[in-house]
């Protein structure tokens, strides 16, 4: 007995001893800026880090408020987010059911179809541009000339609207196949006996996807449109670099901080952005949990 | 033909479109890399090039010309380093939750599921001001310490899941045998967990080697760059040369993606694993 409860605790002081270096980690690279961010946000802050940052309580947050910019960036966001996660969503689903077959190459179809979530988002943004060019870009040239959607090349870079629907593209064509991989993986995992049942009870292929596929995979659809409205919300990079006429969060936070150097506005913009994706979590974890 | 027949040609059909779709901005970038530079700027666009030419790559790997195998090493460097702790430290941690006991674990687990929602723009704020007056500033290594912080909860997830798998009668037999604790780790579980220690390394060697917002504000001289920052800092003029900017950026993505193709089966089962648990 005795020898037993020696023997849990070093096992739970190996435990600890193991995770130690991830929990240091974590909490002085996650934890504690996110915490310094707090104290940052009711601070005037100075370019120079060694300056000592000057106490204005709320003022960062009064301006945000007041700012016309900042609201209609968030609304943005929320059409960003909202457009791109059922679109990218839907796009793997329906990739996913038509590759879930068994036909000659499927396993080179599916690792190509992969490529644009691996690629680096550099030099997926530079061929975007050269496609996209209004001069000789192809596209233009196809939608223009050829198909006649269009009267004369878009400025696909320079319209608010129009690099909107640039950068939901483009987002659409580089998540989408995360989307795939979980869809095809949990298509995969379904039991070949349920349809065989329902094959013999007379069920036609729309009906099985109803009864059977769409409840199976019901769990993984879920979570992606969860993950991806959150990681969405916080998108940065490809927008940023494809056109300066989307100002979703990410690019307004990092341009307060990094162009207009105001660090304490920005840290405030953190938090409302932290607050906002927090309780958006909470709600979901509610829901799930209720199912 | 019977209609089953016809489905599945039409099905087939629309999977070459989709992987074409696809695939398309792949293949401008290596045509345009190949085309001369009239060619790249032609009108209307060469969805052939006329003429083909090895020039650009050739300028692109010319160190005299372009610092591409500069940038090339600074990233290779901070993708390695990264990717090397994330195995060691996401395999020790993931040990840890899969098969011991400790107190907090379960705390550990949640508050690292939401690290995994959490990251990068939101980090960017405190962490620019905290690796500046830590003197760590335009260091490579600022950028390796984040990347792996950011990527460990989708390591140890990864790495946590795949233990689990491993009997635990297994390791009971050899410890009746005398091995000891961390013998059986090294000798019996580390060996069986290849294929997971594998897509961990090259997941977070991916994520790291495409970061571009760390690197951003991380690194300011061209010695340090990596290849996102540096590519964008050399091409952000807009005399367009997209023959080397095809050329570079076709180079750039090579890497990653030949990792990944080699163990897209396992990552595809791990990120899966992480899916279905949220």
């Amino acid at each position: 007995m005795a020898h037993k409860s020696t023997l849990k605790k070093a096992e739970a002081r190996l435990g600890l001893l193991f995770i130690l270096p991830s929990l240091i980690l974590i909490a002085s690279i996650i934890i504690y800026p996110l915490c310094y961010n707090v104290y940052l946000s009711f601070h005037k802050v100075a370019l120079n880090p060694l300056k000592q940052p000057k106490f204005i309580g709320i003022s960062n947050y009064m301006n945000l408020l007041a700012d016309g910019d900042f609201l209609k960036s968030l609304m943005l966001t929320f059409l960003y987010v909202i457009i791109t996660v059922i679109s990218s969503t839907t796009v793997g689903l329906l990739v996913a059911l038509l590759m879930n077959r068994k036909f000659k190459g499927r396993g080179i179809a599916r690792s190509l179809v992969i490529l644009p979530y691996v690629a680096p988002i550099i030099s997926l943004v530079f061929v975007w541009q050269y496609m996209f060019n209004g001069i000789y870009g192809v596209v233009n040239y196809i939608t223009v000339d050829k198909l006649h959607i269009f009267s004369a090349a878009p400025a696909w870079f320079d319209h608010p609207v129009l690099s909107m629907i640039l950068v939901i593209l483009f987002d659409t064509w580089r998540v989408f196949p995360y989307s795939f991989m979980m869809i095809l993986a949990a298509l995969q995992a379904i039991d070949d006996s349920l349809y065989e049942a329902a094959m013999i009870d007379g069920a036609g292929a729309w009906k099985q996807f109803w009864a059977i596929t769409l409840p199976e995979i019901m769990p993984v659809v879920a979570s992606l449109i969860v993950l991806r409205s959150i990681w969405n919300f916080y998108k940065f990079d490809d927008v940023y670099l494809l056109t300066k006429q989307v100002p979703i969060m990410g690019v307004y936070l990092y341009q307060t901080a990094f162009s207009v150097h105001d660090f304490g506005l920005a840290a405030a913009i953190t938090i409302v952005l932290f607050i906002i994706v927090m309780t958006f979590v909470l709600f979901v974890k509610r829901k799930v949990n209720r199912i | 033909m019977s209609q089953k027949k016809i489905r599945n040609i039409l099905l087939n059909i629309l999977v070459v479109i989709v992987v074409c779709v696809t695939l398309t901005p792949f293949y401008f970038m290596l045509t345009t890399a190949l085309k001369t530079s009239q060619g790249s700027v032609a009108y209307p666009p060469q969805i052939f090039p006329t003429e083909i030419t090895l020039q650009h790559f050739k300028d692109v790997l010319n160190p005299a010309i372009f610092p591409f195998w500069r940038y090339f090493r600074n990233s290779f460097f901070v993708a390695f380093t990264t990717a090397s702790l994330a195995v060691v430290i996401g395999s020790m941690g993931a040990y840890s939750l899969a098969k011991l006991d400790f107190p907090g674990k379960r705390l550990f687990q949640e508050g690292s599921l939401i690290v995994y929602m959490f990251s990068g723009i939101l980090l960017v704020v405190p962490l620019f001001r905290i690796i500046s007056s830590m003197g760590l500033y335009n260091n490579r290594l600022s950028l390796v310490i984040t990347c792996l912080v950011t990527t460990l909860p989708a390591a140890l997830f990864m790495l946590s899941s795949y233990f689990t798998t491993i009997p635990v009668s297994l390791e009971e037999a050899a410890m009746i045998d005398g091995l000891s604790r961390l013998q059986v780790i090294y000798k019996i579980v580390l060996p069986l967990s290849i294929p997971a220690i594998m897509s961990v390394f090259a997941y977070v060697f991916m994520i790291a080697w495409n970061d571009f917002l760390f690197s951003s504000i991380f690194l300011a001289t061209p010695d340090n760059l990596t290849l996102p920052i540096g590519l964008r800092q050399l091409f952000s003029s807009k005399d367009y040369v997209w023959g080397r900017m095809m050329a570079a950026s076709f180079l750039t993505a090579i890497p990653v993606v030949l990792m990944f193709s080699m163990i897209e089966k396992f990552i595809t089962g791990g990120l899966t694993a992480g899916g279905v648990k949220e």
